[in-house]
């Protein structure tokens, strides 16, 4: 289970001002759940979520994994967590076989059960035939089932997906978003961030929407159509950002 | 799993990546194997065609007058016969004239360790024509100077008076015009010069013949040289010139993509963030990238010192570089060279990947790389400077100490002071660029390129306040003020205006202050570290006073027997036991309450903040108990620059180092240092106690090296092992007390 409690990250600016990437951000993700975290780019998704993974130290609030505090703990953390970066980082001159056997040792897998693993998400995600392909080589999709499978291999309890999707053609996002529901049906908690706001519609029974890097609505859908009067949930997003005006006024 | 084999997985991981990078192999592999040989062959090539066409082409000399135009005409056509004559020379034939002795056509090739360079190639051509001249054609100009300067002809010969006879004993005055920025010009005169030579020499034996006087006549001192190099120092001194250098580009150079590739280039490519993501320390992520960066500078100098040993071996460069000389190649020393690399290889790792890690792409760590590559080349080529040796400042100067020490290892010479400073120093500088790269690596600053401006890194309110200074701060502040101290030193013994008075002991108190306690302390300020914890300014209990006042009792004599039995195989350097005799003198008129204070007070105040202050409690915050205690002997050990107390300065380093780790306060050992330094201090200048040790059975011998009778060294002993109890009594006690 993932707790962010007023999670705040405040940059300085060598001019001596300061930006608030994430302000006060707050929210629960629950055992089995799939959570949606949407906002605009520069929103402070990704912040949130580096901090959420240990990666930065919020400036105040704090993060709690498991009941456990990432900035005490930040290996037994990262132990926890399987986090999907927004830019599919892969070293291009590995393999996706040897990427995998490498960050297995890094998550102290021992050698059989780290062979096991790779061949069960192999088999899941369809990657047989490009395994053994040097990752510079790959396809967008292969690319981000590479990386999906090198964030899941220490089969962690929690998940942060940053943009799973971005760029994917369409069976290589059904192959990704099936994988990502029944990674919550087995009871894992996921936090799904995205511009892809149909994703969020039909994966995610909460949501929390981040705008200038305040969460500035969060809840169920039906919720926050009640709120609103809208249906869709882009209305939704526009009016929460206060867009919508200038549309409504056409 | 253990750290070690993480780190051991991370750089092979590391290196299968960045061997897999055509780049890489390409600047390894391909410019060593097959860009060298082919470059210095055809630059070889290259020398010898343009030096063949040298030697054979028309040169034009310019004369002023048909007589002169007639003279030089004959004796050039009588040249050839004069020639001949040469070679069936006596070996007693009487030097020339004062001309250089490459003249002498006795002259053996100089087998000296000039590189094949173009100069040298010069030099050859020049000598050849000398003997052999080229084809000349004399014209008429009115003024020879000017025809020369502006081109119309390479020489001038300008016959002052009658042109030379064998009769009678007169000189004429013939002057050889040059313009000695045209290599053209220095060939022709050289050639001319030679036919002069010769008919000089042929006049004179005529002389000679018809006063019946032999040639020893004008040769009442006959100056034979005798060259005594053996093969093999021949080679290494060839050796030396070269290689060198040439190992310390490579070294740099080879690291230079790999640091910029797993640094800057994994953020490029974004796999950083996925690298951080797993529960790996980023110091276990730093080492492994960094024994990936130092492999990879010593494989590409390696690489290329065969390639080079290779076209040498094979091109019959050899020859060319000796000169004919007979030379052997000290391979022996090749292994001993290869591991004084590594430290430097080390260094560099170091320093490239602290500098990479600021850059956010690839194109700007090449930028910030070029700074560096100068920096290290200056060093280098003042290094590799022929008769540069290895030492003073030289020795702890990064880079050239290694070009020189590897030099002087070519040429057999082997000093292991030497050795000792220059790799301790090297040692040092490695690793405060290594903490210094793990300490930039973890910056979230510089893990994310989004994440703030780099230069939040150096401003003072974005340092996190810390109760301790980091180890990086540590040992970086180790590697300013090593050298800083060391050349502040010798600048100050060298000037005139401290030489022979008091100002000297009060610029060396000026050093002191400035650089050990003002410097960390006001680093300290500046970096937000508090200051009562990073320099121990606690108070102590009663036990750690007792501890202090055994030591600082009883250190003194311990030290000193320590001496008298090292002097058994490690005799004390005289000239320094001289040097301290003359600095003794110096102060012969100061009361000896200043002498305590400049020459025992100050040192040991200073000494306390910086080693056992900042430095103990950053080094202690990256390592255990004794590593710090170690690291902290060692350092205040080198610090005091001599092999001979290398031994009990290591020892009371560790000493009161550790007893501000059980005490875990600095004034304890402070007063220690304080009453070691005094005491000593005290025997050597004040006569009354040297008299009373003397009575008591001190032995004071030769080269300052004074013998305690044994009850000093028991009671000194017992006193030491009571102020140890203390020292371990006054932890406990700390650590029964309720945490304040």
């Amino acid at each position: 289970m993932i707790e962010a409690d007023g999670l705040t990250k405040i940059y300085p600016n060598p001019d001596g001002s300061e930006k608030a990437a994430a302000n006060g951000v707050s929210f629960r993700v629950e055992i089995g759940e799939v959570y949606g975290l949407l906002g605009p780019n520069g929103a402070g998704k990704t912040t949130t979520l580096r901090m959420l993974s240990g990666l930065l130290r919020p400036t105040a609030g704090r993060v709690l994994i498991d009941g456990r505090d990432v900035t005490h703990e930040p290996e037994f953390i990262k132990r926890k967590i399987g986090y999907l970066t927004a830019n599919t980082g892969l070293y291009s001159r590995l393999t996706p076989r040897e990427l995998l056997e490498y960050f297995a040792v890094l998550y102290d897998m021992p050698r059989a059960a780290a062979a096991r693993r790779i061949a069960e998400l192999v088999e899941w995600l369809g990657m047989r035939e490009f395994l053994n392909l040097r990752c510079g080589a790959l396809s967008t999709g292969q690319k981000q089932r590479t990386s999906i499978a090198r964030a899941l291999l220490a089969d962690p309890p929690i998940l942060i997906l940053d943009e799973p999707t971005l760029g994917l053609d369409v069976l290589s996002n059904r192959i990704i978003l099936s994988f990502i529901r029944d990674q919550a049906n087995s009871g894992k908690a996921i936090l799904l961030s995205t511009h892809a706001l149909d994703e969020i519609e039909t994966m995610c029974r909460r949501m929390g929407l981040i705008h200038n890097g305040r969460l500035i609505a969060e809840g169920e859908l039906e919720e926050l159509r009640r709120q609103t009067g809208l249906t869709r949930l882009s209305e939704i997003f526009l009016h929460l950002v206060g867009a919508d005006e200038p549309v409504l006024a056409n | 799993m253990s750290r070690f084999s993480r780190i051991n997985t991370i750089w092979r991981k590391e290196l299968t990546d960045i061997l897999r990078d055509r780049r890489t192999v390409l600047a390894m592999v391909l410019v060593p194997i097959v860009l060298y040989p082919v470059l210095m062959l055809g630059s070889l090539q290259a020398f010898e065609a343009q030096a063949g066409r040298l030697r054979q082409e028309k040169y034009v000399v310019a004369v002023n007058s048909e007589v002169t135009q007639r003279w030089l005409k004959r004796i050039i056509d009588t040249d050839g016969a004069r020639r001949m004559m040469d070679q069936g020379l006596p070996a007693t034939a009487p030097a020339p004239s004062s001309r250089p002795a490459a003249d002498d056509p006795e002259e053996p090739a100089s087998p000296t360790a000039e590189t094949g360079d173009a100069g040298d190639q010069q030099e050859r051509v020049r000598t050849d024509v000398r003997h052999k001249p080229p084809p000349l054609e004399i014209i008429i100009v009115r003024d020879v100077p000017r025809a020369v300067n502006a081109g119309h002809a390479h020489t001038g010969v300008i016959l002052n008076g009658p042109s030379p006879i064998a009769d009678g004993g007169a000189s004429s005055e013939v002057l050889v015009v040059t313009d000695q920025a045209e290599i053209r010009s220095e060939i022709a005169s050289a050639a001319v010069g030679g036919i002069l030579s010769r008919l000089n020499y042929q006049l004179l034996w005529q002389r000679l013949q018809r006063e019946q006087l032999p040639s020893t006549f004008v040769e009442p001192v006959k100056i034979t040289d005798q060259r005594i190099a053996t093969p093999r120092k021949m080679g290494g001194s060839i050796l030396g010139q070269i290689v060198p250098l040439i190992l310390i580009v490579m070294t740099i150079s080879g690291a230079v993509y790999p640091a910029i590739d797993l640094t800057a280039g994994e953020r490029e490519r974004g796999t950083l963030e996925t690298l951080v993501v797993a529960p790996v320390p980023t110091m276990d992520l730093i080492a492994g990238k960094f024994i990936v960066v130092t492999l990879i500078g010593m494989l590409s100098a390696f690489l290329n010192l065969l390639s080079i040993g290779g076209t040498i071996w094979l091109g019959g460069f050899g020859s060319l570089l000796s000169r004919g000389a007979a030379v052997q190649i000290p391979l022996d020393s090749l292994p001993l060279v290869l591991l004084i690399l590594i430290p430097l290889a080390v260094m560099f790792s170091g320093t490239l990947l602290a500098v990479c890690s600021f850059a956010r792409s690839f194109k700007e760590a090449q930028n910030y790389v070029m700074p560096v590559l100068v920096a290290a080349m200056i060093p280098a080529v003042v290094g590799s400077l022929p008769g540069t040796r290895l030492e003073g400042p030289i020795l702890v100067i990064p880079v050239a100490n290694i070009v020189v020490l590897t030099r002087e290892l070519f040429l057999g010479r082997f000093d292991p002071q030497a050795i000792l400073w220059v790799m301790s120093s090297t040692s040092v500088y490695a690793a405060a660029a290594v903490a210094v790269a793990a300490k930039l690596f973890g910056q979230e600053a510089v893990l994310f390129a989004d994440a703030g401006s780099i230069r939040t890194v150096f401003q003072r309110r974005f340092f996190k306040p810390a109760r301790v200074p980091s180890t990086a701060q540590a040992l970086l502040m180790l590697a300013v003020v090593y050298p800083l101290n060391f050349f502040i030193q010798r600048a100050i013994g060298d000037s005139q205006a401290f030489q022979g008075n008091v100002r000297f002991f009060y610029a060396l108190s000026a050093v002191l202050v400035g650089l050990f306690a003002f410097l960390p302390l006001a680093t300290a300020v500046y970096t937000r570290i508090q200051i009562s914890s990073a320099f121990s300014f606690r108070s102590a209990s009663p036990a750690a006073w007792l501890a202090a006042l055994c030591l600082g009792a009883s250190t003194w004599i311990l030290a000193s027997a320590w001496l008298a039995v090292q002097q058994m195989w490690l005799p004390m350097d005289e000239a320094f036991v001289e040097q301290m005799e003359v600095l003794m003198g110096w102060i012969k008129d100061m009361p000896v309450l200043a002498i305590v204070f400049f020459m025992a007070v100050v040192p040991a105040v200073c000494e306390e903040l910086f080693f056992r202050g900042y430095a103990l409690s950053g080094v202690r915050s990256g390592m255990g108990r004794w590593g710090s205690i170690l690291i902290i002997g060692i350092a205040f050990g080198v610090y005091h620059q001599s092999v001979h107390r290398l031994i009990t300065t290591m020892a009371l380093g560790m000493l009161f180092a550790t007893l501000v780790l059980q005490s875990r306060s600095l004034w304890p050992a402070m007063l220690a240092h304080v009453m070691h330094n005094s005491i000593l201090i005290l025997t050597a200048t004040v006569p009354d106690v040297h008299r009373t040790l003397v009575e008591t059975g001190w032995v004071y011998g030769a080269a300052g090296v004074s013998v305690p009778p044994t009850g000093f060294v028991l009671a000194g002993a017992a006193l030491l092992c009571l102020g140890l109890a203390m020292s371990a009594l006054a932890a406990r006690e700390r650590r029964a007390a309720p945490a304040a």
